[in-house]
């Protein structure tokens, strides 16, 4: 999968690769078409290169990242040339000028870049390349075919030069005929001269290739190091068995939260390759805890660095989500329906034991709760049976007592009347996770209905209901 | 040519003609070639494909300009492929117009090229103010005065008006047509702290109140204010409007009986889109127009002979001309060394 899919299933990702700080739009494309990587080694050898220029930034040598920034943004994405010259084609003088402005620039890079101890990322000399394009030595980025490229040409441009000038004087005794013929010929030697440069340029034509793949994947990566500086991002291990998060937060919602001046709770949170359920009160965080789960599983999987302050991760060959905000109407399927093919997915995956991530968010919550509890527990037996890395919200009761338990704490103090309010729950909630083995499940869906300050008759009598039962 | 000198005070220069074949190409040129001695660094562009439609489509019929060698100019990936004259790339631009992406070149010889720019006024600003990057003293800007581009050349300081038998083969009139663009160029500018405040906003009708606040009308257009005449002054007599004004938006405020005290705020002078006659009506009783954007006029170029052979007398154009503007005015004719009498198969003297 390439990153252009994923952003596009997952807003959290599709939001940081939005705020990433790249500066050409070739390394904006090479980052799109990155591939999710499967190998901790490829990952490694990413999170080496974000790693190596996360400490850059942090040290003295910052200024000279920031140098290098400035001269990304002169790169332009030549692709379409590079191409054309690749297939032994003749290019036109702006092709020819992209290419010389592309390899100046570069070889600025690449002197930028040796000023450091260690290379940032191997970039191919152009020199050849600018020689070519740059007979007179000027290292402009600047190009038409210059008279020195022959000595013939710039007879010919001279003599036009001449008779243009004897025309403007005189033009009764001078006819346009001959400069006619002038400008035909020089025409004709231009375009031989661009013919010659194009052979020359042929073989380097790889290399180019390569110069504008790394440069770009140098753009990227010092986009990757400044987010994960930005928003205090981790390198996570790659882990063999268990996943697990210390202090794991969801970069987005915590950016909000700070511009209303509120804290975004972080989370500390263990997963083995079984299932997992995480019970709660509403308005607890579950369904951030998912959608975090499903970020830095991507993040790393891309080789970005991870929100959260340690990080042990387990790779996996595809992320499965059920968070149940897609729209269902479209496909003409009631939501119950378009879960259920969600759920099948995830299932099948299970069986075959493919290594997959699956998260899901209160899982038949649109059916009876008594047909819904005896799904959920079905579905946790599967994965548990095959090992599958996978975490289920629920606010069912009487789950499957072998699965492991999760429960977000919650408002589990008691409060005065009237001391908390829709405006201030987020501060009394406490969001951290906590092995649970109670078979029940918390019961607060009515004290938080009422703090929010729905109807009191929906509360008194809905607390009737529950004590004459 | 004195209003040479003229041109090289300001930083930007536009060349607008007031119709087709008035002459702005026979003018462009004449200012190119005398400035081609100049010693500052001359470059050129234009306000999109020059509002020409048909030329987009057929491709022909725009006027090639001649630039001389030293002289950058702006073109089209397409036009540049087209040019004659052999040129050094200096830039290539990353977005794109119509006709592809933008070329910057410095001309390594004196001939013909064909030129077209950024359509908007936000990008020819921009285009402008890059231009320094290759030390560039005056950019140079062939202009369209068409409702259908968005472009407005009032963005440079200074412009040149074209105007001619195209646009009316009736000297009284011609003079009175061009007239009424050179006291719509000559507009005041509002105040530079007002300026800057109203500059980012890009739509609806704003009051601005005695105290200086701004109020948001919530009316899209003057188009659509019959249906919103209540609200217009609730909140003050001076109004910004962002889009057009048209004469029925001034014939509403002439009726007003506060008309002494309205006063109309617009971005440039191609917004008014009103007729003379209303125009005048209007400021006849007391009402005020200012601009945010305001743009000198340093000379008018005639051109006294109408695409279809008609040709007036250029002498008494000149003179009728000279009377009521008051600026220089040249004949593009004469300008480039061409006879007029030569170009005239059907003279009439009136």
């Amino acid at each position: 999968m390439k990153l252009r899919t994923a952003i596009s299933q997952v807003k959290g990702l599709q939001h940081l690769v939005e705020s990433m700080q790249l500066q050409s739009s070739l390394g904006k494309r090479y980052l799109l078409d990155t591939f999710m990587m499967y190998q901790s080694n490829k990952i490694n050898q990413e999170l080496d290169l974000v790693n190596h220029i996360y400490s850059i930034l942090r040290g003295k040598n910052v200024g000279l990242i920031h140098k290098i920034q400035t001269k990304l943004m002169q790169v332009r994405d030549i692709k379409g040339s590079v191409k054309n010259i690749m297939s032994n084609l003749v290019l036109d003088d702006i092709e020819l000028f992209e290419i010389k402005s592309f390899a100046l620039v570069s070889d600025e890079i690449l002197k930028l870049q040796n000023e450091f101890e260690t290379t940032l990322i191997e970039i191919p000399d152009l020199n050849s390349i600018i020689s070519i394009l740059d007979p007179e030595n000027n290292r402009i980025p600047s190009f038409y075919i210059y008279d020195s490229y022959s000595s013939e040409l710039a007879g010919i441009r001279k003599e036009i030069k001449k008779l243009k000038t004897a025309i403007k004087a005189d033009p009764e005794r001078y006819t346009g005929q001959n400069l006619e013929a002038l400008l035909s010929q020089s025409e004709e030697i231009e375009a031989e001269v661009r013919g010659r440069i194009c052979e020359k340029l042929y073989p380097f034509a790889s290399e180019l290739e390569r110069a504008l793949n790394q440069v770009a994947h140098l753009d990227v990566i010092i986009a990757k190091a400044i987010l994960a500086n930005n928003f205090a991002f981790t390198r996570a291990h790659i882990s063999d068995s268990t996943t697990e998060y210390k202090a794991m937060f969801h970069p987005q919602i915590r950016e909000t939260l700070a511009l209303s001046n509120k804290k975004f709770q972080a989370i500390d949170i263990k997963l083995n390759h079984s299932v997992c359920f995480i019970t709660g009160a509403n308005m607890a965080g579950k369904t951030v805890i998912l959608k975090t789960l499903a970020l830095c599983q991507y993040l790393l999987q891309f080789g970005f660095f991870v929100p959260a302050q340690l990080a042990h991760i387990s790779l996996v060959h595809r992320i499965l989500v059920s968070v149940g905000d897609d729209q269902s109407e479209q496909n003409g399927l009631s939501s119950f329906a378009s879960e259920m093919v969600k759920i099948n997915e995830m299932v099948e995956a299970s069986i075959k034991k493919e290594n997959v991530l699956v998260l899901v968010d209160e899982l038949a919550r649109t059916t009876n709760p008594t047909e819904g509890r005896a799904i959920v527990n079905a579905v946790a037996e599967i994965f548990n049976e095959n090992q599958t890395l996978s975490v289920v919200t629920t606010h069912y009761s009487n789950l499957n007592s072998d699965c492991r338990k999760l429960r977000v704490k919650g408002l589990d103090k008691d409060f005065k009347a009237g001391e908390i309010n829709r405006n201030n729950i987020n501060d009394y909630m406490d969001y951290s996770l906590i092995e649970d083995d109670d078979l029940k499940v918390p019961h607060e869906a009515l004290r938080i209905a009422g703090i929010l300050g729905i109807n009191q008759q929906i509360i008194e009598k809905a607390n009737n209901n529950l004590l004459n039962k | 040519m004195p209003f040479i000198k003229e041109i090289e005070k300001y930083r930007s220069l536009s060349i607008v003609g007031l119709e087709k074949n008035t002459g702005k190409t026979e003018c462009l040129n004449y200012v190119l070639s005398r400035l081609s001695g100049s010693t500052k660094q001359i470059a050129l562009t234009s306000i999109g494909i020059d509002g020409e439609n048909s030329d987009l489509v057929t491709q022909t019929h725009k006027p090639e300009i001649e630039v001389h060698e030293g002289m950058i100019f702006v073109t089209s990936e397409l036009h540049y492929q087209k040019k004659k004259v052999l040129a050094e790339i200096l830039d290539v631009s990353s977005q794109t117009t119509s006709l592809g992406r933008l070329v910057t070149a410095k001309a390594k010889s004196s001939d013909k090229v064909m030129i077209s720019g950024p359509a908007s006024n936000a990008a020819i600003k921009d285009l402008i103010s890059q231009m320094r990057n290759f030390n560039v003293d005056i950019t140079l800007v062939d202009g369209a005065l068409s409702r259908k581009s968005l472009g407005s050349p009032a963005v440079t300081d200074a412009m040149i008006l074209a105007t001619g038998a195209a646009l009316s083969a009736n000297i009284p009139q011609l003079v009175y047509k061009t007239n009424y663009t050179y006291d719509l160029i000559s507009l005041k500018a509002v105040g530079d702290e007002l300026k800057e405040r109203l500059l980012p906003i890009q739509k609806g009708i704003w009051t601005i109140s005695e105290e200086g606040e701004l109020f948001d009308l919530e009316i899209e257009s003057v188009l659509l204010i019959e249906k919103a005449k209540d609200k217009l002054f609730t909140q003050g007599n001076r109004i910004f409007v962002n889009g057009a004004i048209t004469d029925k938006f001034l014939n509403f405020l002439r009726i007003q009986k506060q008309i002494k005290e309205i006063e109309i705020i617009v971005r440039d002078f191609t917004r008014i889109f009103a007729s003379p006659e209303t125009y005048y009506a209007f400021i006849k009783r007391g009402g005020r127009i200012k601009v945010l954007q305001k743009t000198k006029l340093i000379a008018v170029c005639i051109n006294p002979v109408s695409p279809d052979g008609y040709c007036l007398n250029s002498d008494e154009l000149k003179q009728a001309m000279e009377e009521k503007l008051k600026l220089p005015i040249y004949n593009v004719r004469e300008l480039n060394g061409h006879l007029v009498e030569s170009k005239c198969d059907s003279r009439i003297d009136r």
